[in-house]
């Protein structure tokens, strides 16, 4: 994205009034440039880059919430965390959930837009319903589902037990909770994924349409031959940024399960948070942090490398 | 999945056997109705856990914890979920937090980030390039990682229980620089040499044309920033511990009790929580979709 | 509104000389009047974990000692229980601005004091606010004390407890002459009187909700492992010393008891409560604050401790203890007012025993209107064979500990895993615990 837009402005660059003036106007720019930056600069060093560098610092001593054994250790953090079993353990549940959430939170939405943008009447009601949980925090989806997963009293078993399935235990198996979170999550948050395929599916000229009915395709034919094609970019966005985001899941699974049960859903940033303010363990907790970045980093870059090969 | 097939075959047959217009207006509206159904159905599944926490909320504490569990409860309805926690909590103090910070987070958040855009846009600084790459870089920088240093940088600036604690890291948004960028790209220099040539200054050409062109992409930044801010939970919930400097999400998560059953009461916070943005939501629908629609692609 | 934006500008001016966005502020600062709070008044914040009930009580007692002088006004601050309260309490003790005093879990204070996040108690000033050694009972005392210093003072101990519905005890047979719960001394009698009362409710004979809640898991397994005499010893650098056989047996047990005839099989806390109180059983294991509860349903109950069904008599129990968070910059007279506060709320502990609790202040225990409160005074006596957990900077009530226990145990409770296999795994975990530098 960058590169396009500082080439194609150094393309422009030739326009020239090749005056005194416009020579102290470019060195004004330069002030000015830099000027415009300040603010955002500084908060970005401060609150973004020296963080990021006193992590590191933080990585390599036994710095305790309490205060307590400050010193220097080394690796020793990283050679703990490595053999760390929990740590892997949350590691694994949240690539799991990354997995099974990604898939329904990208076909669902894709599904929710290609219905409503068959031009159904009504459309402001269908993206008020499915989009309207995304405006809410984290904090109430949790208080909704909890109550609704509720092996007793809850809604889902009851409707469950009035077609005769057997009531489920949502939220204390450890086979089922995750599925359970990733419910409430797709409830929660395919809304924002759907707007944005619907705005994509807008965009796509009615003449494609058109053109293809004379030719005589059929709805799922136009679908697959001009839809899909036509949003590609927009999915590949959009499962990359939702790859990253379920990545960095903690706040429902917090707040529902608290990881549980039996840590099978405990993510790692709910394992960074525990070790380091539940545990005291700051310095141990920060090394974790850079081996969860270092995996984002790497899986980010994969997803670049591969989009940019099936572009190319 | 059975749906589909069905209207799938719909098509074929028509296709067969009615002329061509007849034939597209005939097939559109089956699958029309076949659509309208599923969606219908969907949205209906997706009001069910308002309908029900708003249902839960207006039950007696017994009568929500009653089995079996009843739709229309036998006391009828009452408000007195909603008068326990508006008199016990600390609702309208939380939300006040998270009014001011979200407001002040969008606030700085656009400011500087247009400042940044508009640089990174249209002046040609030496260094330019370096920024814009160290800028794309820490779109990678996923936020949990920062909490522990972040944490520790706020006990040193005593930033711990203040509104500035929750404020200030939360307004660095490297993606919404590049959705402001990318829309001034698209302003036409012409506009700006024009006054460049008038004797403007760069602050002036920012101000009296730039901007005023750009109130669309800055209102749907300040939208996206604002839903962001509002709902945000991970560092407010680390920076607050004192009651009453909670931002709403972090306080209704405090209120889940141990003891007890208030079913009910949890509910009518949570109903309580949601309402300001939805409200918004519901007199700003237009304005909103279109704002999530434009920069949501940036990322968050 | 007034107040609102009183208590902003407070909390602005906390952010410190920082003047970024000045307009914000500016205009927030010009748009309010002058604070709201009484001159003169030492503001102390006081956090505490109690909702409910229990927290009603607290809130009464506060409003109590507030209107009772001049010198102080206590604020509360409410969260909830288990780790969200004990993290967030070490994170403000860390971030340097802790409440005056809190109420931890006397189990907690291991897990605290020797890192410099409490201060100790003055054993003198106490004295001279009315409160000794001897206005506590020795196990309470002793374990009030971290290396020979005083860091917590118990308000209550408040254990694990029989309640059980008279009424259906009655009809079912179990009660003794005395119209109190026939004394159970074996565990397979103590199932038989369950199923009895099953016959009698229709539903379950007991009521007892674990699920996602180590702590409710621990205390029962905790008391029936007492009950054996066994111990459990946690040193930092050494494996846990535990008794295997006994926990195993333990375990197997309680599973015995959640066949859905007996209890259901799996509840969690709120189910039982419900149950209990729909007089959908005859018993109701719980700890004592659910005692209110049950009064306001209108219940035909009485309690008592859990019955000896295996020769020791023993309870779990925990104390709700006043702490002192570590203050940075220490403001004297807050802290002088404090101990009066704590002394204040001690001697008023009368109120704090209608929650359910067993005020640790013995002239409140010894007095005869406690002895005339039932059914407190049927279970006073679990005080005397309390058990705290063991003591290592990881356990107390809502701890990691009680979270692996759960992590571990349900399961074996829910019949999913054998009870050797969930005991070990709980085990292993100590160890790996035990293994690690202590932070503290």
């Amino acid at each position: 994205m960058s590169t396009s837009t500082i080439s194609k402005e150094s393309s422009q660059a030739p326009i020239q009034a090749p005056e005194n003036t416009h020579a102290s106007r470019l060195r004004r720019d330069r002030r000015h440039g830099w000027g415009f930056m300040a603010p955002f600069l500084a908060f970005f060093a401060v609150f973004l880059i020296w963080p990021l560098i006193y992590g590191v610092y933080m990585s390599f001593t036994g710095k305790s919430l309490t205060g307590a054994n400050g010193s220097f250790v080394g690796f020793a953090n990283y050679v703990e965390a490595l053999g760390d079993a929990d740590m892997w353990h949350s590691m694994g549940n949240t690539l799991y959930f990354t997995v099974i959430s990604t898939v329904p939170l990208v076909v669902v939405a894709l599904a929710m837009a290609a219905l409503v943008n068959m031009g159904l009447p009504a459309q402001w009601l269908w993206r008020l319903s499915f989009f309207a949980p995304y405006l809410l925090a984290s904090t109430v989806v949790s208080l909704f589902f909890v109550w609704m997963y509720n092996p007793q009293l809850g809604l889902i078993n009851e409707l469950l037990g009035k077609v005769g399935i057997a009531p489920v235990d949502w939220l204390n198996n450890p086979e089922v909770a995750m599925w359970s979170i990733v419910i409430a999550t797709l409830w929660w948050t395919v809304g924002f994924n759907f707007l944005l395929y619907l705005a994509a599916m807008q965009n796509i000229p009615q003449s494609h349409y058109e053109a293809a009915q004379l030719d005589g395709a059929g709805g799922w034919r136009q679908f697959f031959s001009i839809t899909l094609p036509q949003i590609n970019p927009t999915t590949i966005m959009i499962v990359i940024l939702q790859v990253l985001a379920s990545l960095k899941v903690f706040d429902q699974v917090y707040q529902m399960t608290a990881g549980g049960p039996a840590g099978s859903t405990r993510s790692v940033v709910q394992y960074i948070f525990e070790t380091g303010f539940t545990g005291y363990r700051l310095g141990y907790s920060a090394a974790i942090s850079y081996i969860f970045f270092a995996i984002i980093v790497v899986v980010s870059i994969s997803q670049f490398v591969l989009t940019r090969k099936r572009s190319a | 999945m059975a749906l589909s097939t069905l209207t799938s075959r719909a098509s074929t047959t028509s296709a067969a056997s009615k002329p061509p217009t007849l034939r597209r207006r005939k097939r559109i509206s089956a699958s029309r109705v076949a659509a309208t159904v599923i969606v219908a159905v969907l949205s209906i599944t997706w009001l069910i856990p308002f309908a029900w926490a708003t249902i839960t909320a207006f039950k007696s504490e017994t009568e929500a914890a009653a089995t079996p569990i009843t739709i229309v409860p036998k006391s009828g309805f009452t408000f007195g979920a909603f008068a326990k926690v508006l008199q016990q909590g600390n609702i309208p103090q939380w939300t006040w937090n998270s009014l001011f910070t979200s407001a002040a987070i969008t606030i700085i958040t656009l400011v500087i980030s247009t400042l940044a855009a508009y640089a990174l846009s249209r002046i040609d600084f030496k260094g330019r390039k370096v920024m814009m790459t160290v800028i794309v870089a820490s779109l990678i920088v996923p936020p949990p990682v920062l909490i522990i240093p972040l944490f520790y940088q706020m006990v040193s600036f005593h930033m711990i229980d203040a509104y500035w604690g929750i404020i200030l890291p939360q307004v660095i948004a490297p993606a919404m620089v590049f959705v402001l960028k990318k829309f001034f790209d698209q302003i036409p220099r012409e506009l700006e040499d024009a006054a460049l040539v008038d004797g403007a200054g760069r602050i002036r050409i920012f101000w009296q044309v730039v901007l005023p062109l750009s109130r669309p992409i800055l209102a749907a930044v300040a939208i996206f920033v604002f839903i962001g801010a509002w709902n945000n939970f991970l560092w407010p919930f680390i920076v607050t511990n004192d009651s009453s400097m909670l931002t709403l999400p972090v306080g209704l998560q405090t209120i889940k009790s141990a003891y007890g059953i208030q079913y009910a009461q949890n509910m009518a916070s949570a109903l309580l929580a949601a309402l300001p943005l939805i409200v918004v939501f519901l007199f700003f629908q237009r304005q909103i979709i279109k704002g999530i629609s434009t920069t949501g692609l940036a990322g968050t | 509104m007034n107040e609102l934006n009183s208590v902003s500008r407070r909390q602005l001016l906390r952010g410190g000389g920082i003047a970024l966005s000045g307009a914000l502020g500016a205009a927030l600062l010009s748009g309010c009047g002058g604070s709201a709070q009484a001159a003169g008044e030492a503001q102390l914040r006081f956090w505490h974990l109690l909702s409910g009930g229990d927290g009603i009580k607290m809130q009464a007692m506060i409003d109590t000692a507030n209107a009772s002088q001049q010198s102080y006004h206590v604020n509360p601050t409410v969260l909830a229980w288990g780790a969200p309260y004990y993290t967030k309490l070490a994170m403000a003790s860390a971030g340097g601005r802790p409440p005056e005093v809190a109420i931890m879990h006397a189990s907690r204070v291991t897990g605290y004091a020797p890192g410099g996040l409490l201060d100790p108690w003055d054993v003198d000033l106490l004295a001279k606010n009315g409160v000794t050694k001897n206005d506590f009972s020795p196990r309470i005392w002793n374990n009030s004390l971290q290396d020979g210093k005083l860091f917590s003072i118990a308000l209550d101990s408040h254990p694990f407890i029989l309640m059980y519905n008279t009424e259906v005890a009655q009809k079912a047979g179990a009660l003794a002459a005395n119209g109190q719960l026939e004394i159970v001394t074996n565990s397979d009698r103590f199932k038989e009187m369950a199923l009895e009362m099953a016959k009698v409710t229709g539903k379950h004979g007991l009521s007892y909700g674990y699920l996602g809640d180590g702590a409710q898991m621990w205390r029962l397994f905790y008391t029936f492992y007492k009950q054996h005499g066994a111990s459990m010893e946690l040193v930092q650098g050494q494996k846990a010393v535990v008794d295997r056989d006994v926990a195993i047996s333990v375990l197997e047990y309680i599973h015995s008891l959640l066949d859905d005839k007996i209890a259901t099989a799996s509840g969690d806390g709120g189910t039982a409560i419900a149950e209990f109180a729909a007089q959908d059983s005859g018993m109701f294991m719980s700890g004592v604050w659910e005692l209110p509860t049950m009064q306001t349903a209108k219940v035909p109950f009485d309690a008592m401790p859990i019955p000896t069904l295996f020769g020791t008599p023993a309870a779990y129990a925990d104390s709700h203890a006043f702490v002192l968070p570590h203050q940075l910059n220490l403001d004297e007279q807050k802290r002088n007012d404090v101990y009066a506060f704590v002394a204040d709320i001690l001697k008023g502990s009368l109120n704090w025993a209608k929650a359910g609790h067993i005020p640790g202040f013995q002239p409140v225990v010894q007095s005869a209107e406690f002895e005339n409160l039932l059914p407190q005074a049927h279970y006073a006596g679990a005080a005397d064979i309390i058990n705290y957990d063991p003591r290592a900077w990881f356990t107390g009530s809502g701890s990691d500990f009680q979270s692996f226990f759960a992590e571990n145990v349900q399961n074996v409770f829910l019949g999913r895993t054998k009870a050797k296999d969930g005991w070990d795994a709980f085990v292993e975990r100590l160890d790996t615990l035990l293994s690690k530098p202590n932070p503290v």
